[in-house]
């Protein structure tokens, strides 16, 4: 039976609740869970601890500008077929001349065509029942892929090349299919349309501070609060690439070791703030205006 | 009834269709939709795909299911209170439980309903279990049997309709529509009373067991008072908000694919050095190219404005996708050379453009309004010239279309390079006239 349950996180993992919905409504429907979001918001992350939490099979297909939906499916490994026909000539040929075989085609028969054929996490997940398959950052790829996946995706059926093996998997045990995309190509409409769509907005300062506690429980509250409001602070003041949820747990991890007095000096000092800032402009304006570094400022902005 | 639904989401801008409908005709038998906040996830995981979508489709839903109308920038609060819907449910609320709340109560008490969602009702009953195994360790046991009773009362009214029917479900929510626009209809009868609510308006959290704890409500009135939510305009020239949709639009240009060959010159040379062992050695090969020229009318006051906005969308183009991109500046219409410098010092004449490869992207970025004279027939050559060498060119205007009509050199350029409008509709427009000009081409 495909696990249709309500799963709203676990003990590592805090799911909102919209999300939660969201990928209950897919996985009931037996369709695609699209989630799209800022990057460091848990997008990949709800796949593996869902999987994890439940025990259930993760298949990940992280994609990129060579992807092709064949590596997704599965593909006919010519390079092994041609080797081992080659190898079955080599060795009559030697065993003509009274020698023994000398190279091995390792258990594979050129005879069975599907001993050839690579399987895609795709054909992967079809095959064990009720697993999760994950399609992460599909907006790195090229622009044909997501077409290229609908067909896939849409019929419960896959044909493995050459060998001509159906995969087919029933309703009941259709994967969990998630697929991430941080918006840096737009996707095809007739994709989305077959996809449960679902945003994850920017955590707010209490959420924030439940995330927290879930990654780091060790920390003293009044210390998270600190980098809290530190950490909304620098996402409010325009920088180019504000920082994300996962460079703030980052961050608290290189303070936590410290006791709590000398982590809030740390903190409204900044240090590790390379951990949050990733470029040298941003860089630049929070040494500006959080750090109140006025002298330098003006001797910067003076043309020389 | 529904199947009106994708044609009154289309009038909000939504792309609704027919499939749409399937799917949550789906999600009905499944289960899915047992209250009208049901419907609100169900919908906005299949017809929402953009966190643009978001504003225009809570307006849509909200008017389509409520007769709430939203109008521009006012407030979800004010939407409700103004509403006759909204009026008669409270009613009936207050005929049952008495008045006993601000109108500010009474909407966040409407919004929970309205968003009520059956999470929020397992989420309730499971409680209530946790509730069942823990009681004899709680002290005070009236206050127990007290919250017991009550919360058995308002499970009784939360409405189940797994039962019923999408098409009752849908009759019922009709009735309650038409009931909305007849003015004497006469409160009472209104749906919603003795648990039989297809909103899953049940009675008032008058006990003080708050149910709607998703916050769908919360998101919805986020989600409207929060510019970030309206659509951007994309028939507006060029602004700081649509130039990421303009982007989007603009990325159409980028020819790319990725595929797998047979690599038959590494093939022949690695089977010669194993001997006669012929292994097919692939090559993958991802193509992407994107080369554009960019000509951009810098002079006369008129063009001013938008020059920032043009440089900021190729920047961001140039930046994103690391592509060649060069840039050359005009003054109001090219004669026989342009400049490289934006103050125009640095002049390269038309032939050294025009010997390019022809695989660029040409854009001419201006108001094409000059002085009839100044369009002189060197200058019309030229453009001739630079079509037939750039098959992919295109000219943006600032200008909205409906003005061109009035500018004669408009209507002459027009004539020369393909014209399109400075906006995200006008650069998706010309994207796609030049990828088809590109089709042809290789057909040929």
């Amino acid at each position: 039976m495909a696990d249709t349950t309500f799963w709203t996180g676990s003990q590592h993992y805090l799911c909102d609740p919209a999300l939660a919905q969201s990928f209950h409504i897919a996985r009931t429907l037996g369709m695609p869970l699209l989630i799209e979001g800022e990057p460091g918001t848990g997008k990949t992350e709800l796949p593996i601890q869902y999987a994890r939490d439940l025990g259930l099979d993760l298949f990940i297909y992280p994609t990129g500008s060579k992807s092709n939906v064949d590596q997704f499916v599965g593909r006919f490994d010519h390079v092994k077929y041609l080797r081992d026909s080659q190898i079955e000539i080599l060795n009559a040929q030697r065993s003509e001349k009274g020698l023994d075989a000398s190279l091995h085609t390792s258990g594979r028969n050129t005879e069975n065509l599907s001993d050839y054929v690579i399987k895609g996490p795709c054909a992967q997940a079809y095959e064990s029942a009720n697993s999760v398959l994950l399609i992460d950052e599909i907006d790195k790829a090229p622009r044909e892929f997501p077409n290229d996946l609908l067909y896939a995706l849409s019929h419960r059926k896959l044909v493995m090349p050459e060998s001509g093996d159906v995969i087919e998997v029933s309703e009941e045990n259709m994967p969990a299919i998630i697929i991430t995309s941080n918006r840096e190509q737009e996707l095809p409409t007739a994709f989305k349309g077959r996809c449960i769509y679902h945003y994850i907005h920017f955590p707010d300062a209490d959420t924030m501070q439940k995330i927290v506690s879930k990654h780091h429980p060790k920390i003293e509250d009044k210390v998270v609060d600190r980098a809290i409001d530190i950490f909304y602070h620098l996402r409010n003041i325009g920088l180019d690439r504000a920082p994300t949820t996962r460079e703030l747990l980052n961050w608290l991890k290189y303070i936590k070791d410290t006791s709590s007095e000398a982590a809030i000096e740390k903190i409204e000092k900044l240090e590790g703030l390379g951990a949050l800032v990733k470029t040298q402009a941003d860089l630049e304006k929070v040494q500006r205006r959080v750090l109140g570094d006025s002298e330098d400022y003006f001797r910067r902005s003076t043309p020389n | 009834m529904f199947t009106r639904l994708p044609a009154y989401f289309k009038d909000f801008g939504l792309d609704v269709d027919v499939r749409a409908l399937l799917v949550m005709q789906r999600a009905f038998q499944k289960g899915l939709i047992k209250t009208l906040g049901d419907i609100y996830n169900v919908l906005k995981g299949i017809i929402v795909k953009d966190p643009m979508h978001m504003g225009p489709f809570t307006k849509a839903y909200y008017s389509y299911f409520m007769n709430i109308e939203i109008g521009e920038r006012e407030s979800l609060e004010d939407a409700i209170l103004r509403s006759e819907y909204f009026r008669k449910w409270r009613d009936d609320q207050i005929d049952r439980f008495g008045d006993d709340a601000e109108d500010e109560t009474w909407v966040h008490r409407f919004l929970d309903q309205a968003h009520l969602t059956q999470y929020d009702i397992k989420e309730v009953l499971d409680g209530r279990d946790i509730w069942d195994k823990d009681s004899g360790d709680v002290e005070d046991e009236n206050w127990d049997a007290l919250h017991e009773e009550a919360i058995e009362k308002r499970l009784e009214k939360m409405a189940d309709y797994s039962d019923l029917s999408l098409e009752e479900l849908l009759e019922r929510m009709q009735q309650v529509r038409e009931q909305q626009k007849g003015r004497h209809s006469g409160g009472s009868h209104w749906i919603g009373q003795a648990g039989i609510s297809p909103y899953g308006f049940g009675g008032a959290a008058k006990d003080g067991i708050r149910v709607g704890g998703h916050g769908g409500g919360k998101m919805a009135r986020r989600v409207l008072q929060d510019e970030k939510y309206f659509p951007v305009d994309r028939d507006a020239i060029l602004n700081d908000t649509n130039v990421d949709a303009a982007l989007s639009s603009l990325k159409g240009v980028i020819q790319e694919s990725s595929t797998e060959y047979l690599d038959v010159k590494q093939t022949i040379q690695q089977g010669l050095k194993r001997g006669g062992l012929f292994i097919p050695e692939l090559k993958y090969e991802t193509d992407q190219q994107l080369r554009v020229i960019l000509l951009i009318d810098n002079g006369g006051y008129s063009m001013d404005p938008y020059i920032r906005q043009v440089q900021l969308l190729f920047r961001k183009m140039k930046t994103r996708f690391a592509h060649d991109l060069e840039t050359y500046y005009f003054h109001n219409t090219i004669y026989d050379r342009v400049y490289e410098d934006a103050q125009r010092r640095k002049a390269i004449s038309i032939e050294r453009v025009l010997e390019k490869d022809k695989a660029y992207h040409v854009f001419i970025i201006g108001d094409a309004a000059m002085a009839s004279y100044e369009l002189s027939k060197t200058s019309m050559n030229t453009y001739r010239a630079l079509c037939q060498h750039f098959t992919k060119i295109c000219w943006l205007n600032p200008e909205l279309e409906r003005y061109w009509k009035h500018t004669f050199t408009i209507m002459v350029i027009k004539e020369l390079v393909p014209m399109f409008t400075l906006t995200p509709n006008g650069i998706e427009k010309a994207v796609v006239h030049m990828n088809r000009k590109l089709k042809s081409a290789n057909e040929i």
